[in-house]
């Protein structure tokens, strides 16, 4: 005789999450940098020239070293200005952008203040840096590990891809979290670990591939100049993603940031916007 | 053994072996009484039907032989008599067959995605309106319970109930899409001959066919739910969205179901629904049929398990696993059981104090039957009762020769709708309250008939006037 939670797991895993698209609107950019006058409006130039893909009537606004002192002061600043994205780059006012184990504090904070999405670029100074920077946004990657019913990071990065690109939608499952659950269940006798391994490893995948379908459905059908293609798999997620950036030859990095449950970034996010350092990150 | 007859025979009563005394029939009726309470007390007690039908077998087994009571010896089976254990001639197999092929049938069937696909078409097509979701699964609960079982039909539109309801912001009013659902497995349960247990064992007694049961049950069906809906929309305030903003997210919410989720092949899914529809067109015509006719109904559904197992050959035994073993073991005992209660004068003496109500006629006494075999049915398993009572009339010899007695019908709208008196009355009510108390809602055993009063009242009424009037 079928079972409650036989019927009950199969409508629940016909109860889709569909993407909403929703046009991101940037009509305002703050630049922030910490350089002098003349560095500071290369700066600016160079992250307009990566941003081709907003429109030309996109007001850019240029915030130098004078502009802001203090992790407060910054962020009046944001308040006054008011923008729709942020570009800057990690360890303002701060020479620790040679080491790669922090973001600063001023970005930090502003990351998880504002909910103003905030475009990390690498370091001017840096040696890999200001090279690594592409002209324009080509392929945009959307990286989570939880990509099912994540509309706003979908929509962000389905904006920020310039035409003719390819926009990747990636998730990636725990493989070390996977492997920690099967050797538990495989000490429950009541449950068939060949089965459950299984089960659990194609449903893990099928959610966020129906997901990444319905976002292709809905992106054709408002006829960006776009493609959408989809990976999701299994890793070791830091080592995965690194890997994954570099096989898709990655223009812009697109990534959640805030987490409800900490005052923090984000773990994954963190990790992953301090190790990737030449790259452009759009921290959300 | 000692021979304990001499000693009890004090007065007599006949029975189908000679005299029984009195005493003897008597503490076998306790036995039987004991029984019935421990099918009602299942919960209290902890066990399984199929361990106190069995005990009970067990016990009246010893019993009988002791009192010389049960026929041993050879059986007879086309004229040769055959070495068979006394305790496997008195189980209907066919009645056991019907249970265990429809249930393997539907079980793979289900597989094949069939019953998800229209569950989910449905709660589509309800556009996420409350009022709209609640006509459509009120239906769809009596069709399934009526083409399925009771107890699949809760567990499909319950289960898609809380998921579809929680999807919606509904969680409200899930208490009472439930309840009613659960209430209406029980009236749907009434539509066909294979649609519910009591409707088998009364309708293959009677020798009422598959197109006649129906058709003499639909028209009730009908109005019952009807009213049922209407009462339970008024009772659990469950209205149409009147705002358009509301209507609208309500249909782009259950538009994100995708029905074809479950279809893990296009080619099953077909064959699952080929192979109902044909399910269905020959156990209804199996009475006309060549050849099946000699086979009967329950070669006809193990026939078609057999067949769907085809597809899951290599591991047809998960199937065997997911079978109700449980029921089809209380099926084995409570026919033991009777068969001995039979011999022992038992069956005779309720007969006999069920006559003074037949004597009354079709009218005052079918009404009476209709209604006592409700209350019976609300607080212990319907299906010793339909066994007993079926047996009983059959045994009468005006009831007995007639399949279309407004008696059979009595016994068969009362069973079914005693259950949904109390939580305990039917097996599926039962469901609608375990998905109740799952998804953390309250309702307690008086909750449950305060709410449910209502409703039974109405469906019993209507059934007595129903019965009285047109059958």
């Amino acid at each position: 005789m079928p079972n409650v939670d036989q019927f009950e797991s199969a409508f629940r895993a016909a109860a889709k999450e569909v993407f909403s698209y929703k046009a991101v609107e940037i009509r305002k950019v703050l630049v922030v940098t910490d350089l002098e006058a003349g560095k500071a409006e290369a700066f600016s130039e160079r992250a307009k020239r990566f941003l081709e893909v907003l429109d030309d009537s996109t007001q850019w606004t240029l915030a130098s070293r004078d502009t802001f002192d203090t992790v407060g002061g910054l962020l009046d600043l944001v308040e006054q200005e008011a923008p729709d994205l942020i570009c800057s780059y990690r360890n303002l006012r701060s020479r620790a952008w040679r080491w790669p184990y922090s973001l600063g504090v001023h970005l930090d904070v502003l990351t998880q203040v504002t909910p103003i999405p905030v475009m990390v670029f690498p370091h001017p100074r840096s040696d890999t840096g200001a090279g690594r920077v592409s002209e324009g946004t080509r392929v945009v990657m959307a990286l989570t590990d939880h990509l099912t019913g994540d509309a706003r990071l979908v929509n962000h990065a389905a904006r920020y891809t310039g035409k003719d690109g390819v926009l990747i939608l990636a998730h990636v499952e725990d493989q070390v979290v996977f492997d920690h659950y099967i050797e538990t269940i495989s000490k429950i006798p009541s449950i068939d670990t060949d089965s459950a391994r299984e089960a659990l490893f194609q449903q893990l995948l099928k959610e966020p591939k129906d997901y990444i379908l319905s976002c292709r459905e809905v992106l054709e059908g408002q006829n960006l100049p776009l493609r959408t293609d989809a990976v999701v798999t299994f890793g070791h997620r830091l080592r995965e993603y690194r890997r994954l950036v570099e096989a898709h030859n990655v223009d812009l990095l697109v990534m959640n940031t805030k987490d409800e449950d900490q005052l923090a970034m984000h773990g994954l996010a963190y990790a992953l916007a301090v190790e990737i350092r030449t790259l452009p990150l759009l921290l959300l | 053994m000692p021979d304990f007859t001499p000693l009890l025979m004090t007065e007599t009563a006949p029975g189908p072996h000679g005299e029984v005394s009195t005493a003897v029939t008597l503490g076998f009726a306790a036995l039987l009484v004991g029984l019935i309470a421990c099918l009602a007390l299942e919960e209290k007690l902890h066990a399984r039907k199929s361990v106190i039908a069995g005990l009970f077998a067990a016990v009246c087994l010893v019993l009988g032989d002791a009192f010389h009571l049960i026929p041993l010896g050879q059986v007879m089976v086309g004229g040769h008599g055959i070495d068979m254990p006394v305790y496997i001639p008195p189980i209907d197999w066919n009645v056991i067959a019907i249970i265990l092929g429809s249930s393997l049938f539907v079980d793979i069937t289900s597989r094949s995605g069939l019953f998800t696909w229209v569950a989910i078409r449905l709660t589509k097509a309800s556009r996420g309106d409350p009022l709209r979701l609640l006509t459509l699964y009120g239906v769809m609960t009596v069709v399934f319970s009526a083409v399925l079982n009771n107890v699949t039909a809760m567990i499909i539109v319950g289960s898609l109930t809380a998921v579809s309801l929680e999807k919606l912001g509904r969680r409200d009013k899930l208490l009472g899409f439930l309840l009613v659902e659960g209430l209406l497995t029980n009236v749907g349960g009434l539509l066909t001959l294979i649609s519910s247990v009591p409707n088998i064992i009364v309708g293959t007694t009677a020798g009422i066919t598959f197109v006649r049961f129906f058709l003499a049950a639909c028209p009730y069906v009908a109005v019952a739910t009807v009213v049922t809906l209407w009462l339970g929309a008024r009772l659990f305030g469950i209205r149409r969205l009147k705002d358009a903003g509301q209507r609208d997210e309500a249909r782009d919410l259950v538009a994100s179901f995708d029905e074809r989720d479950g279809i893990e092949s296009q080619g099953f899914f077909w064959f699952g629904t080929a192979m109902l529809v044909l399910f269905i067109t020959v156990i209804a015509t199996t009475p006309v049929l060549p050849v099946i006719q000699d086979l009967g109904m329950g070669y006809v559904a193990l026939a078609f398990g057999a067949l769907m197992l085809v597809r899951f050959r290599a591991t047809a035994e998960k199937f065997y696993q997911a079978l109700d073993w449980d029921l089809l073991g209380f099926f084995c005992g409570l026919f033991v059981v009777i068969n001995v209660m039979e011999h022992a004068g038992v069956l005779a003496l309720i007969g006999h104090g069920l006559s003074v109500v037949i004597d009354l006629g079709p009218t005052t006494g079918s009404g009476l039957v209709l209604v006592s075999s409700s209350v019976a049915s609300s607080v212990t398993d319907n299906i010793p009762l339909a066994a007993m009572l079926a047996k009983i009339l059959a045994a009468d010899p005006v009831i007995g020769s007639d399949p279309g007695s407004s008696f059979w019908w009595a016994v068969v709208f009362g069973a079914n709708l005693g259950g949904n008196i109390t939580p305990i009355g039917s097996a599926s009510t039962l469901v609608a309250v375990t998905i109740i108390h799952k998804h953390d809602l309250t309702l307690t055993f008086g909750g449950f008939v305060a709410k449910a009063m209502p409703f039974a009242v109405l469906q019993i009424v209507l059934a007595v006037v129903y019965v009285l009037v047109f059958l």
